[in-house]
C-alpha cells in the first residue's frame, strides 16, 4: 500500500483554513472610491427577498384576454424598462407564454426607506404610453421638452405591430432594422408628419423614457416604416418589443404578489446564522467527544464543507454565478452538513470496528474508508436525485435541470418558486462538496496524520474503554 | 467491540402495531382538524401591518373592515428580535385582492391612524388558480423523486434482490411522509412550501438511513451469505450499523433542535414550522429504516422462498 506522506495533512488543513477564511472575508482592493472584489466573501451573498425584503409579483393580462406571444414579449419588455426607470437593476423577470403570466421579483434597494412597493407594482402593470414625437428636445431630467413635448405624431394604438428584421440597401448589404406596420389612421398621420419633417428627427418614447430617435429619410405613405441604424439584431428586437408593448390594448393586472419588509427578514437571517453557529459547535463537540482523532479531522472537513458551500453561493468561483440564498436555502445547507456529519460518523465507526477486528491502524483506516464509501456514495446519490428534481421542477425556464425535466412538468408553467429552487441548489452543492471534503480530504488527512508517532495509539481512534 | 444484539426482525409485529397506532391517531386528527392549506396553495390575502405606539386591536380591526368592506381576521404578533409589533390581517376564504384594492386599503388605513405610522410590512396575495397548480407541481415532484429512488436502489442492490428492497424502502418512506403529514395535521400547521421542503428532505434522509443498512446487508451477504440465514444476517447488519444510525440521528436532531429553539426565540415562524416537523421526521426516518424497511424486506424475501 502506498503511504501518504506526513506533510499532506498540513497541506490539506492549510488549504481548508485558507478557503474558509477567504470564503468568509473575500479579497477586495480599493482605488479611491471603487472597491473591486477579486474574490467574493460571505458578505457578497445575495439574500433572497424573503430575507432582505422585496417584491414578488405575477402579472397577467385581464381575464378573458388571450394575449399572443408577441404581446407577452412586449409586456415583458415594458416591465424591464420600467424597472430600470425605477432604478431597480437587480431584478428577475420570467415570462410564461403558455399561461400568459409574467413573474417579476426584485429586492429592496439598499438604504431605501420610503420605497412604496404597492405603488411600484401598480406602475409596472400600467398601460404603456408609446409616443412618436417631433424632434428630440430634452429637459435636464431627460424628459421631453419644447416642441418634442408639444407635438405627438403617433400613439400606441396607431402602431399595428413592430418586428425586427433585415433590410438590404442598394449595395446589397443587409443590416438589422425594425419594421413598423401602422394602422390606417396611423399611416395617414405618419405620411403627413414625414412629409413635413423630412431630414429631421422623430423621437420614440415610452412613458417618459426615450427609446430611439431616427431621422426621417423618406415620406412614408403606405404605413410601412423601417427604422435603420440598429446596432445588432438584439437591439432591433428590443426596440420592436418595446414598441409592441406600447401598442398593447390591455393593462397588466395582478392577483398574485407578495411584499416583505426588510426588517422582518433580516431578523430571520440573523437568527438562522446564530442557529448555524451554535449547531456547528454542538456537532463539533459531539464528534470530538465520541470519535477523538477522527472526530477532530471530521470537524476540519465540516468546516471546509461549510466554506465551500458559502463559496458556491457567494460567487467565489468565477465559474458559478452568485446565487440568491433564501430561508429554505439555509435549511438546505444545514441538511447537507447533516449528510457530511453522517459520512464522518460512518467512517469513524468503521475504523473503530476494523481496529476491534484486529487490524493495524493503517489497515483499519484504509479498509474503514473504503468500506464506508459505498454506503456514503449511495446515500448521497439519492439526495442528489432529490435536489436535481427540486431544481428542475422549481427552477427558471431554460436552466439545465428544468430542460431535462420538461417532459414531466410541461403542464405547469414556470411558476418558479425561487425559495424551493434555492433549497435544491444548496442541497446539491452541499452534497457534491461532501464528496470532496467528507470523503477525499478527510481520507488524506487521516492517512497522513496517523503516521505521526504520537497518533499510533489506537486509543485515539476510539479503541478500548469498552471492556475490550 | 460490542455489537448490540437487538432482535429487530422478531419485533417487526410490535413495530407494525406501533406504526398502525400512529396512523390511526393521524387519521383521527385528520377527521377532527381537517387539512389546512396555507396561502401559497389555496390562494388568499394576508397583510402584515407594522405600527408604532398604542393601537387597540379592536379599533384597528373595526376601521380595517370598514375600509375593506369585508370582515377580516386580525391577529397581533410581535417580533422579539426587532421589538416590532404587528397586526396580521387575512381575508376570509381564498379571496385575493387586486393591486388597486390593496393600494387603496393600505393608503386609507394608514391615513386613519396617522400617529401610529401603520405600514403594510408584508403582503401575501395569491391567486387561487396559481396556488392549486403550485400544489400539484409539488406533489408531482415528490412522486417523481420516489420513483427515481426505487429505481436507483433496485439497480444498486440487485445482488440482494433490488426491486423488493427498493419497494420496501419506499414503503418506509411513505410511512415517514405520513408521519410528517401527521405533524402538520395534529399541530394544525397549514400545509405550505415548508411542508414540501420537509417532505423532500425526509425522503432523502430516510432513504439514506435505509441505504446504509442495505449496504451492510449487501456486504455481509457477500462475506457470510452462505453460512447465515437471511433473518439472522439482517439482524446482525442492523445491529452493526446501529451506533451509526443513533449518532447521525442525534447529531442532525441536535442541529435541528438548535434551529428550532432559535427560531422560536426570534419568532421566525417560517423556520419553526419547518424545523419542528423535520425533527419529528428525522426520528421517524431512523425508526422506519431499522425497524420497518429491512425487517419487512426479510419477511417478503422469506415468504417468497417459502412459497417457491
Amino acid at each position: 500500500m502506498k503511504r501518504t506522506p506526513k506533510w499532506v495533512f498540513f497541506v490539506v488543513l492549510g488549504l481548508i483554513l485558507v478557503i474558509s477564511t477567504l470564503s468568509f472575508t473575500g479579497i477586495y482592493t480599493q482605488y479611491g472610491d471603487v472597491t473591486r472584489a477579486w474574490i467574493k466573501g460571505a458578505g457578497d451573498i445575495r439574500w433572497g427577498i424573503d430575507i432582505r425584503g422585496g417584491v414578488d409579483v405575477t402579472f397577467s393580462p385581464p381575464e378573458g384576454y388571450r394575449a399572443s406571444e408577441h404581446e407577452m414579449a412586449g409586456a415583458e419588455a415594458i416591465i424591464k424598462l420600467r424597472l430600470i426607470s425605477l432604478n431597480i437593476t437587480d431584478y428577475e423577470v420570467y415570462t410564461d407564454v403558455a399561461r400568459n403570466r409574467i413573474i417579476v421579483r426584485f429586492p429592496w434597494k439598499e438604504g431605501e426607506a420610503d420605497f412604496d412597493p404597492e405603488r411600484a407594482i401598480q406602475e409596472l402593470g400600467d398601460t404603456a404610453l408609446l409616443t412618436f414625437r417631433e424632434g428630440v428636445e430634452l429637459d435636464d431630467l431627460g424628459f421631453p421638452a419644447g416642441i418634442t413635448a408639444q407635438t405627438i405624431i403617433l400613439q400606441g394604438q396607431d402602431v399595428a405591430k413592430a418586428e425586427a428584421g433585415y433590410h438590404q440597401n442598394e449595395y446589397g448589404q443587409s443590416s438589422p432594422v425594425v419594421q413598423l406596420t401602422l394602422s390606417s389612421e396611423g399611416a395617414s398621420k405618419f405620411a403627413e408628419a414625414t412629409a413635413r419633417l423630412q431630414g429631421r428627427i422623430i423621437s420614440i418614447w415610452m412613458d417618459d423614457t426615450l427609446l430611439s430617435y431616427p431621422t426621417v429619410q423618406a415620406v412614408i405613405t403606405n404605413g410601412e416604416a423601417v427604422i435603420t441604424g440598429m446596432e445588432s439584431v438584439e437591439t432591433a428586437r428590443e426596440l420592436a418589443d418595446r414598441i409592441n408593448a406600447g401598442a398593447l390594448p390591455f393593462r397588466l393586472v395582478t392577483e398574485n404578489y407578495s411584499t416583505i419588509s426588510p426588517t422582518l427578514g433580516v431578523g430571520a437571517r440573523d437568527a438562522m446564522v446564530l442557529a448555524g453557529v451554535i449547531a456547528f459547535i454542538g456537532i463539533a463537540v459531539l464528534m470530538v467527544f465520541f470519535y477523538r482523532l477522527p472526530g477532530i479531522i471530521a470537524v476540519f472537513g465540516l468546516l471546509g464543507q461549510v466554506s465551500l458551500i458559502i463559496a458556491a453561493i457567494s460567487g467565489f468561483f468565477p465559474a458559478f454565478a452568485s446565487f440568491t440564498l433564501t430561508l429554505p436555502g439555509i435549511a438546505g445547507i444545514i441538511l447537507s452538513i447533516g449528510m457530511g456529519v453522517d459520512a464522518n460518523v460512518i467512517t469513524a465507526e468503521r475504523i473503530k470496528e476494523e481496529l476491534y477486528s484486529g487490524k493495524t491502524i493503517d489497515g483499519a483506516i484504509a479498509t474503514g474508508f473504503s468500506r464506508a464509501f459505498t454506503a456514503i456514495f449511495d446515500g448521497n446519490v439519492t439526495v442528489i436525485i432529490v435536489a436535481a428534481i427540486l431544481m428542475g421542477a422549481f427552477g427558471t425556464p431554460g436552466s439545465f435541470f428544468a430542460s431535462i425535466l420538461r417532459p414531466f412538468f410541461f403542464m405547469f408553467g414556470p411558476t418558479a418558486s425561487g425559495s424551493i429552487y434555492s433549497f435544491g441548489y444548496t442541497l446539491l452543492a452541499g452534497v457534491l462538496v461532501n464528496f470532496i471534503m467528507g470523503i477525499w480530504a478527510n481520507r488524506l488527512m487521516m492517512k497522513s496524520i496517523s503516521r505521526f508517532a504520537p497518533f499510533r495509539n489506537p486509543r485515539f481512534y476510539g479503541y478500548g474503554g469498552e471492556g475490550h | 467491540m460490542k455489537i448490540p444484539k437487538i432482535r429487530f426482525i422478531g419485533n417487526l409485529t410490535k413495530c407494525l402495531i406501533l406504526s398502525g397506532a400512529i396512523a390511526l391517531v393521524v387519521t383521527a386528527g385528520l377527521f377532527i382538524n381537517g387539512i389546512g392549506l396555507d396561502i401559497e396553495f389555496r390562494g388568499g390575502a394576508i397583510i402584515t401591518y407594522s405600527y408604532e405606539g398604542n393601537l387597540s386591536i379592536d379599533e384597528f380591526k373595526g376601521r380595517l373592515d370598514e375600509i375593506a368592506g369585508i370582515p377580516m381576521a386580525v391577529q397581533a404578533t410581535e417580533n422579539i428580535a426587532t421589538g416590532q409589533s404587528n397586526y396580521v390581517a387575512s381575508l376570509p376564504g381564498d379571496r385575493s385582492l387586486n393591486s388597486d384594492e390593496m393600494l387603496r386599503i393600505n393608503t386609507e388605513i394608514a391615513a386613519v391612524f396617522p400617529a401610529n405610522s401603520v405600514q403594510a410590512a408584508e403582503i401575501k396575495n395569491v391567486d387561487p388558480s396559481i396556488g392549486h397548480s403550485f400544489l400539484m407541481k409539488c406533489i408531482l415532484a415528490v412522486a417523481l423523486a420516489s420513483v427515481l429512488m426505487i429505481i436507483y436502489v433496485a439497480l444498486r442492490f440487485r445482488t440482494i434482490g433490488g426491486w423488493s428492497a427498493g419497494v420496501m424502502a419506499v414503503l418506509a418512506l411513505i410511512h415517514n411522509v405520513f408521519i410528517v403529514f401527521g405533524v402538520f395535521v395534529l399541530f394544525r400547521i397549514p400545509l405550505n412550501m415548508n411542508f414540501i421542503a420537509v417532505l423532500l428532505t425526509i425522503l432523502g434522509y430516510s432513504i439514506n438511513d435505509t441505504i446504509v443498512i442495505y449496504d451492510r446487508i449487501r456486504e455481509n451477504n457477500k462475506i457470510k451469505g452462505a453460512s447465515m440465514q437471511l433473518p439472522e444476517l439482517v439482524d446482525y447488519s442492523i445491529n452493526q450499523s446501529f451506533k451509526r444510525t443513533v449518532m447521525t440521528t442525534v447529531s442532525t436532531v441536535l442541529a435541528m433542535t438548535v434551529v428550532m429553539v432559535v427560531a422560536i426565540l426570534f419568532n421566525v415562524s417560517t423556520i419553526t414550522s419547518f424545523a419542528f416537523p423535520l425533527t419529528v421526521g428525522l426520528i421517524a426516518g431512523a425508526y422506519s429504516s431499522i425497524c420497518l424497511a429491512a425487517p419487512l424486506w426479510v419477511r417478503w424475501e422469506t415468504r417468497k422462498k417459502g412459497t417457491a
